[in-house]
């Protein structure tokens, strides 16, 4: 005789497959989508659109609109690319300020994070290839007063962070 | 030294021939060198590169970026071998950065940069310097002697106004001669220090133009020379190349003043020197020799 609690039963268990997510290709510098959103072959990445930039790839819900201003920084927090619109909204040339730190553009700004180094973190996981975006407020680095969402998400190749300004 | 016109360095990059000239204007590179008939010649080497450092890279930017600290290699390498004293791997170090552009280039990017740099670190009385100086103005001579025969009906007159080799003004002045005389320019360099029997060189070779170079020399020693070639000539297009701080007051002789970087001077002084050529009696100056005195 068996007893009812050593009856065999199913258990509901979490999903060991990973969901799906869309990704999308954007030009480095103007953000604008390759012509109907093909993967472009490895020695064409120039965007054909502005010629300013490479086309990289990230998650949709991550991927800069067209126009959007974005930065992308790799794991040491050096700046590697810097939109036309991040050139005029903190009014630097991109020239400049290749290969600086990402801290000479942009500063936490949230006094209710857990610590300054949200941000230093967050561009961190994502350039290591953490999927998921995720958010922390910023300040341009000479300006007080000014807060900006920051949106941090993933990007590449090469695996990189990808910073765009909300 | 293999050079691509711009459809050949677009295809090699994959973009359109627009698009390479809209990094040259904003990043300056690739820069390319221009034919006769004044189209763009880029070095297969610096396109090579930038493909390369495209091919990984996250945006136009930092492949640019690389690159260019790809092709900074060969002047870290040639300064390194002149601080060790080793002419040979110089020498090495020199025909590796040759691979890669053309002599103009070469001298001008890697040779003369690295001997600012070696002068810069040690100051030009230390005794890198002093060997650097000497094999910088040896190879720079030896490189005149290859060049082939000028093609063009053009004579510049270069009096020396630099101290010795171990001016840091000798090394421009020897690239000088070597570009003016790749230009095709038939190049006679003489010290400001020779006077007399001048008129016996210059009927020999006829000069369109005449530059005084360096600024070790005093003004009357440059004006004694420059008046002894008036005398034996009639009056030329006169030019004035790195004469350091007396610049403010040449302006007021009529001389020309070219640009200090020996490639923008040749090519000033080739057209000064072509125009004087096609029109002998427009353009010669009517500069006195005593007014380049007052002020060269």
């Amino acid at each position: 005789m068996s007893s009812p609690d050593r009856r065999a039963m199913l258990r509901l268990v979490p999903q060991t497959a990973e969901t799906y997510v869309p990704s999308q290709w954007f030009c480095g510098h103007c953000g604008s989508p390759p012509p109907n959103n093909e993967t472009p072959a490895p020695p064409a990445r120039v965007c054909g659109d502005c010629g300013l930039g490479l086309l990289l790839e990230a998650r949709a819900d991550a991927a800069p609109r067209p126009n959007d201003p974005f930065l992308i920084v790799d794991g040491s927090l050096h700046v590697c690319a810097l939109s036309g619109e991040s050139e005029k909204l903190l009014a630097v040339a991109e020239t400049d300020v290749i290969n600086r730190p990402v801290t000479e553009l942009l500063t936490p700004a949230d006094a209710e994070a857990a610590g300054a180094e949200s941000l230093a973190a967050a561009i961190m996981w994502a350039a290591r290839g953490e999927d998921e975006p995720s958010r922390v407020m910023v300040r341009p680095a000479n300006v007080f007063g000014v807060r900006m969402p920051l949106r941090v998400g993933a990007c590449g190749p090469p695996r990189a962070a990808l910073l765009v300004l909300e | 030294m293999r050079y691509l016109k711009t459809s050949e360095a677009a295809a090699l990059l994959n973009v359109s021939p627009n698009t390479l000239r809209a990094w040259e204007r904003r990043f300056g590179f690739p820069r390319p060198q221009r034919s006769p008939g004044r189209h763009r010649l880029y070095t297969h080497g610096e396109i090579a590169a930038l493909r390369d450092a495209l091919l990984d890279g996250l945006s136009i930017s930092s492949a640019v970026s690389r690159a260019r600290e790809g092709l900074g290699a060969d002047t870290n390498a040639l300064v390194g071998a002149l601080n060790a004293f080793d002419s040979s791997r110089a020498d090495a170090a020199l025909e590796g950065a040759l691979a890669l552009r053309s002599l103009d280039r070469a001298v001008q990017e890697v040779l003369l940069t690295a001997l600012d740099e070696v002068a810069r670190r040690h100051g030009t009385d230390s005794v890198q310097w002093a060997f650097s100086a000497r094999w910088g103005n040896s190879w720079l001579r030896r490189a005149q002697r290859l060049v082939s025969p000028s093609i063009q009906s053009v004579s510049v007159v270069l009096g020396d106004a630099s101290r010795d080799d171990l001016d840091p003004d000798a090394a421009y002045i020897r690239s000088l001669e070597l570009l003016l005389a790749r230009s095709g320019a038939t190049v006679l360099g003489l010290s400001v220090r020779g006077v007399s029997n001048m008129s016996e060189a210059l009927a020999a070779h006829r000069p369109d133009a005449v530059v005084i170079a360096g600024g070790a020399l005093a003004d009357d020693a440059v004006a004694r020379w420059a008046y002894a070639v008036r005398l034996a000539t009639g009056p030329l297009p006169v030019a004035v190349f790195r004469r350091g701080s007396q610049r403010q007051r040449v302006r007021t002789t009529g001389a020309a003043i070219l640009p200090s970087t020996p490639g923008e001077a040749a090519r000033h002084l080739m057209e000064m020197a072509s125009h004087a050529v096609s029109n002998p009696s427009t353009t010669r100056t009517s500069t006195t020799p005593r007014l380049l005195a007052d002020g060269a």
